[in-house]
């Protein structure tokens, strides 16, 4: 339930806020006002009918703007070409966490004008999860089919997928910035819905916890597709989860239109699906060239 | 109900409006013309004629009752029933038969409706299983044979938006093409499924009748002694730690409208019937003045089993996965097809069965 955990959340925040008065009062007093600035259907409980909980997701925004701006010290490069109305933003997925998720819809609520909520499409397993579940829905997100997906770009939404999967997140730290395999669902439903893909490359993420090995017969076990090992996870319990403080580098692309058939072929599709992925495989190459260090 | 404003769940809520006022209401939206692509599911022969004859199952129900008040006087209406309606009005037939009974089908012969709304349904689950699964499966199979023998033109048939069932990847709209889940998770109410399976197979066999299968969401009123209601009403109400899905609820009043709308439209189909929103589960149990309990998942499933069995407790330990995981509808079919819109809000819903 809300209540528990969402609750002590919001309190810790809200204490964070009372302690550091300038900072934090300001932040949060910053990502409230645009968040007031995003027209939202909510019913006259405050929620919107995907679940999405405004309230909830101003406390998760102001932790999530700690981290953007003091920790990974994000820095966007092209926001302003995302388009208004319906869009698909495809970007890399990786570092164990979906804190890249976090750090590009943060973006989009501070950078972007106007700001805007960003829809993930969560992975089949998370709705299972305690709390993970509401954090997902209550946030904004939700699980990643193609009814929903559909439903969000006809409402006009921004909706954001990693179609590498969890096959992304949880890659090894020497196979970091090497783009996995992409689904293709993702530009199946472009083509249906006629949306345009702003591909996203996120260059820092893929540093923030390097994996050493994934067990994956042991994540199994507990009911998760993947049991990631890093340098500090699981040595460190949930210490362990602290990422390292990488700079993010978030380059967003110029819109990509596609047109053709979405129940063709798959190597029909694929093509398509592959523009996408050179698109971010050439943001992240110049990404990594210019940048001076992984952590500045 | 008539001075209520007409509820449009369409209306944009700025974010910034304060969360605790409820908004002003809005004027009521002009009626959606019927497009030329809605009539797919409106069938050929029209919609019910002033002076025709309806046959509501289950009549002495809270639902059979609203019903009977919306449609006498324009139409004439019969009722069968098991259980009694006392002081029900003069010019209302009622039967006081089982479904199972062959006195049915004689009423069917000789009465002769143009319209049957089936909701003699057992929901509840004291009784016999075997008796539940006879009233509800068996009874809507003869149903329909009766109906199609004598020549009745239109059948509404209610049933229910959880024979999707509540799964972790249902989408947050589930339209009506979905797959009916319900029996692999709560098997204890499969027979709604198979109902519903029943009605499906019969729409396509039949297409000189006009067969309408509703699937309303969670339906609450000061009235309704449903499942989701009974499970509201008390006053500790389980939770499940780590959870707390989206459930839309809809009043008993407006499922009543939705199917007069349904029988006067002549709609020909499957519908979802979605009301004015949805909240989450701990929003609702505060709504409706009880308490919400959160109980670990292994705890709760000994506990309602354990408490079930023992018959201290209405709610079955499969139900849980409805406590964990949404089914949400996507209603707009049916508001596409008939322009239907609840009058009552979410607020209005829950004071309907608010503990006083």
């Amino acid at each position: 339930m809300t209540v528990g955990l969402f609750d002590a959340f919001g309190a810790l925040s809200r204490l964070g806020a009372r302690a550091f008065p300038g900072s934090l009062g300001t932040l949060r007093r910053e990502i409230r006002a645009r968040l007031q600035r995003i027209p939202t259907r909510l019913n006259e409980y405050g929620y919107d009918e995907f679940g999405m909980h405004p309230q909830t997701l101003e406390d998760v925004l102001l932790l999530a703007a700690v981290l953007y701006r003091y920790w990974f010290r994000v820095e966007t490069h092209g926001i302003e070409r995302v388009p208004q109305g319906r869009v698909l933003l495809i970007a890399n997925h990786a570092g164990q966490i979906a804190l890249d998720a976090l750090m590009i819809g943060t973006a989009m609520i501070l950078e972007a004008e106007p700001p805007r909520v960003i829809r993930g499409m969560g992975e089949y397993w998370l709705p299972t999860v305690p709390w993970v579940n509401l954090f997902m829905t209550r946030t904004g997100s939700v699980v990643g089919t193609p009814k929903n997906c559909t439903d969000l770009l006809e409402m006009g939404e921004a909706v954001i997928a990693f179609p590498e999967g969890v096959r992304g997140m949880n890659k090894l730290v020497w196979e970091r910035y090497q783009l996995k395999e992409f689904g293709h669902g993702f530009m199946r439903l472009a083509l249906a819905t006629r949306t345009p893909i702003v591909p996203i490359a996120v260059v820092g993420s893929e540093e923030q916890a390097p994996g050493i090995a994934n067990l994956e017969a042991l994540g199994r076990l507990f009911g998760m597709p993947a049991f990631p090992v890093t340098l500090t996870w699981p040595w460190l319990g949930p210490l362990g989860l602290v990422p390292l403080p990488v700079k993010y580098r978030i380059y967003f692309g110029e819109p990509m239109h596609f047109e053709g058939n979405p129940n063709d072929e798959d190597e029909a599709i694929a093509e398509q699906v592959d523009r996408v992925k050179e698109e971010i495989a050439g943001m992240l190459a110049t990404g990594l060239a210019t940048r001076p260090s992984i952590f500045w | 109900m008539s001075d209520l404003p007409a509820y449009d769940p369409e209306r944009l809520f700025p974010f910034a409006v304060p969360r605790d006022v409820p908004a002003a209401p809005q004027p009521a939206p002009a009626a959606p013309a019927a497009a030329a692509a809605t009539h797919r599911f409106l069938h050929p022969q029209g919609g019910m004629v002033p002076g025709e004859r309806v046959l509501i199952t289950g009549i002495a129900g809270s639902l059979g009752r609203l019903l009977t008040h919306r449609l006498r006087g324009r139409y004439g209406v019969l009722g069968v029933d098991r259980n009694g309606w006392p002081g029900h009005p003069a010019d209302v037939q009622l039967h006081l038969i089982d479904l199972r009974k062959r006195r049915f089908e004689d009423i069917i012969r000789t009465e002769r409706p143009d319209t049957i709304v089936h909701y003699a349904f057992v929901r509840h689950f004291r009784g016999d299983p075997e008796i539940r699964h006879e009233v509800n499966v068996l009874g809507t199979r003869r149903l329909l044979e009766y109906a199609a023998e004598y020549g009745v033109k239109r059948i509404v048939v209610l049933s229910s938006g959880y024979v999707y069932g509540a799964l972790p990847d249902n989408p947050t709209f589930l339209d009506e093409e979905a797959s009916l889940n319900v029996s692999r998770t709560y098997p204890a109410i499969r027979d709604l499924a198979e109902v519903d399976h029943l009605v499906l197979t019969f729409l396509w066999k039949h297409p000189e009748i006009a067969t309408t299968l509703l699937r309303p969401v969670s339906m609450l009123g000061p009235n309704s002694h449903t499942a989701i209601s009974r499970f509201l009403r008390a006053r500790l109400v389980p939770m499940i730690v780590g959870f707390d899905p989206m459930m839309q609820f809809i009043h008993e009043e407006d499922v009543a409208d939705a199917v007069v709308l349904a029988m006067e439209k002549g709609t020909r189909g499957v519908f979802n019937v979605v009301g004015p929103g949805a909240v989450p589960l701990s929003v609702a149990i505060r709504e409706c003045g009880g308490t919400a309990v959160p109980l670990l998942e292994p705890v709760a499933r000994v506990l309602f089993a354990q408490l079930f069995q023992l018959g201290l407790y209405h709610t079955p330990a499969d139900a849980i996965d409805f406590l964990k995981y949404s089914c949400t509808l996507d209603g707009r079919r049916f508001v596409a097809t008939t322009g239907f819109t609840p009058r009552h809000s979410l607020r209005s819903v829950f004071a309907s069965i608010r503990r006083r």
